[in-house]
């Protein structure tokens, strides 16, 4: 019965693209408009200034999220481990990343997930540990960036951006840096 | 065998390449590049390997630091061995199951001169830190563009040797193959190009849907339509079924599209587009085991040739591993085994065990097969060629078996908040020196094949027919 189209080109090209872009369509351009929430800024969210930009584009010269990732998932572990103090982190949710272009949710989690990281570790803490993540953490596999603490203009950049990481929830107790 | 439209139409075994005389110069320039790149980012890997076990390793040199040659290791498996293989496969086989020569060997030629180029470019832009922070997606745009243009010449390329064919009949392989380009076109153009003009969540979803479908709906097509050639060819056994394998095809093409978000499941996305991609996911099964029952039906009564043959042992170790890397996928997309999986090392895991482990096989087997027709000659040496598949097989065996334990058992203590992170991390180092051996053996099976084809190449003697 379907010897003929068996043997065409053009039904294979047709059907091809035909399924292909049924699947396509439907999970990719129809989700942003059914969830606006995935486009709409939540109301804690501030876009990004200028050199907290700068930080953002070192994060992902360097490949960070190739290690570290930046969500705080439904799991219960997710939000115990991103929590602080005893308190649980929220979840993550679309509206929280509005301004992230690139995305940085990641795949890949050899270092710990950086959604809630901000404010928790103040520069200095973050100069030593960029220029060798074992002086404070023993066992750590991070690599040193030296070239980055040297450098008077990324090291406050890229610390002022992960500062920004998680800081549309208003959920921990504390004050900043606090240990 | 003769130009015999009727045998071909109901033994559905590749036709034979006829009295056509194919100079096959294109498909000889994209193998000897690909095996060039298979080499040098070999070493790229053992490097990031390295990293994981001795993170001191070249640690103050920005050029060459972890976060900058993974993305190199990635898009130089991936584009500058993996594909550029399988494309010069392509332009071996089509020709042939097409009776007629190559559409233009200059276009193929000007092909392979600019694949060459897109992939040192990517080297250059890459330990620079060109990176657009995409996965997969890491080229800047100008190399974008140009792969969009390479793709473009060889689409035209193969659709024109297809249109131009002499056998009316289509063997699955030239399915695969086109699907191969039309997918890869619009697939590509999403995850390089849509993805600019988004961002946040709606960008990641683009992104994964071009992840998912950059193994998907790119290297499974063509890989297939490759092991489809070579097994029956290896083993000069007709296919067992083509109305089967073309239940493979439509099935593939349906259901491979809407599983990108399965790679986001528990997270900041729609649930409902996550259950969708779960249900797809576990779709997969299907295609999958058409495509695999396909593959051992064929080999029924013919297993004794994996004695000797090694092209037929790297492609029907890739079958098994196509089976369980696709088993492992829809498995994995279930919420409660993501729960522990997901992000953990299982992931490198099964990604090699799918690129490496079957469609690399498929592509080495097809080299092994093809470069002694090409040079006309005899391969270098056979024993060689056993001793590259073992070192090969063993060593990814050894590099996804610990990342499984080891990505399983590090979800197990993330799953328990009591454990601190930093004990996860030490807990790995055991698996991680096991994989950076595993990987230097895989390496060392990579050099002997390498070295096998060039010697095949360079050094011939024997011109046989």
């Amino acid at each position: 019965m379907f010897s003929k189209a068996d043997n065409s080109a053009a039904w294979a090209v047709g059907g091809a693209l035909a399924l292909f872009f049924l699947g396509g369509l439907i999970t990719t351009v129809v989700p942003p408009l059914v969830d606006k929430s995935w486009g709409r800024p939540a109301p804690g969210l501030k876009p990004y200034t200028e050199i907290q930009l700068k930080g953002r584009a070192i994060y992902v010269r360097e490949g960070c999220w190739y290690c570290h990732t930046q969500q705080t998932r439904t799991l219960v572990s997710d939000t115990k481990r991103s929590g602080w103090r005893g308190v649980d982190s929220p979840i993550s949710t679309p509206d929280e990343f509005v301004y992230d272009k690139p995305h940085m949710f990641g795949t890949k989690r050899t270092g710990p997930d950086l959604s809630r990281v901000g404010g928790k570790y103040d520069t200095q803490w973050h100069r030593t540990h960029f220029r060798n993540p074992r002086d404070l953490v023993p066992g750590s596999v991070m690599p040193p960036f030296p070239w980055i603490v040297n450098d008077p203009v990324e090291f406050p950049a890229l610390v002022a951006y992960i500062q920004t990481l998680g800081r549309a929830k208003d959920w921990r107790p504390d004050h900043d840096y606090e240990k | 065998m003769p130009d015999n439209n009727a045998a071909a139409a109901t033994g559905a075994r590749p036709a034979e390449a006829g009295p056509v005389a194919h100079p096959d110069t294109t498909a000889k320039w994209f193998l000897i590049s690909a095996i060039c790149y298979f080499f040098i980012v070999g070493i790229i890997a053992i490097t990031i390997a390295a990293k994981f076990c001795w993170p001191e390793l070249l640690g103050t040199v920005p050029y060459l630091s972890y976060g900058r040659l993974r993305p190199l290791h990635v898009n130089g498996m991936l584009f500058g061995w993996l594909l550029a293989a399988d494309m010069g496969l392509a332009y071996y086989i089509v020709p042939r199951l097409c009776g007629v020569k190559l559409w233009s060997e200059k276009l193929g030629i000007a092909t392979a001169a600019l694949w060459n180029v897109i992939i040192l470019g990517a080297v250059f832009a890459l330990m620079g830190g060109y990176n657009q922070g995409l996965e997969y997606a890491e080229l800047p745009l100008p190399l974008d563009i140009l792969v969009v243009i390479a793709w473009i010449m060889f689409g035209i390329n193969i659709f024109g040797t297809i249109m131009t064919r002499r056998y009316q009949q289509m063997y699955v392989s030239l399915w695969y193959i086109m699907g191969c380009i039309l997918w890869t076109a619009f697939v590509y153009l999403t995850g390089n190009f849509a993805t600019e003009f988004t961002s946040g969540v709606n960008q990641a979803n683009l992104n994964w849907m071009y992840v998912h479908n950059a193994v998907g709906l790119i290297f499974t097509p063509i890989g297939l339509g490759i092991a489809y050639y070579f097994i029956p060819k290896s083993s000069e056994t007709p296919l067992y079924s083509h109305r089967l394998s073309m239940v493979g095809f439509w099935a593939l093409s349906f259901v491979y599209v809407w599983t990108g978000a399965h790679h986001m499941i528990h997270g900041p996305i729609s649930q409902w587009l996550q259950t969708i991609a779960i249900t797809f996911s576990l779709m997969l099964l299907i295609p999958v085991w058409a495509v695999v029952y396909n593959f051992f039906a064929t080999m029924k009564g013919q297993w004794h040739q994996l004695r000797d043959n090694v092209p037929l042992k790297f492609l029907m170790s890739g079958v098994v591993f196509y089976l369980l890397t696709c088993f492992q996928g829809p498995m994995h997309s279930l919420r409660s085994v993501s729960a522990i999986v997901s992000k953990t090392d299982w992931i490198p895991g099964h990604a090699h065990m799918a690129v490496l482990g079957c469609f690399s096989f498929f592509a080495v087997a097809g080299i092994y097969y093809v470069a002694p027709r090409l040079w006309r000659t005899q391969l270098h040496s056979d024993a060689l060629a056993n001793w590259s598949f073992w070192f090969i097989i063993m060593g990814g065996l050894g590099f996804f078996v610990t990342l499984w334990l080891g990505g399983f058992w590090q979800g197990w203590q993330w799953n328990n908040p009591a454990i601190p992170f930093i004990d996860t991390v030490k807990a790995l180092q055991p698996i991680w020196l096991v994989r950076f051996f595993s990987g230097v053996m895989i390496f060392l099976g990579i050099v002997m094949f390498a070295y096998n084809i060039m010697a095949t190449v360079v050094g011939r003697k024997a011109y046989v027919q």
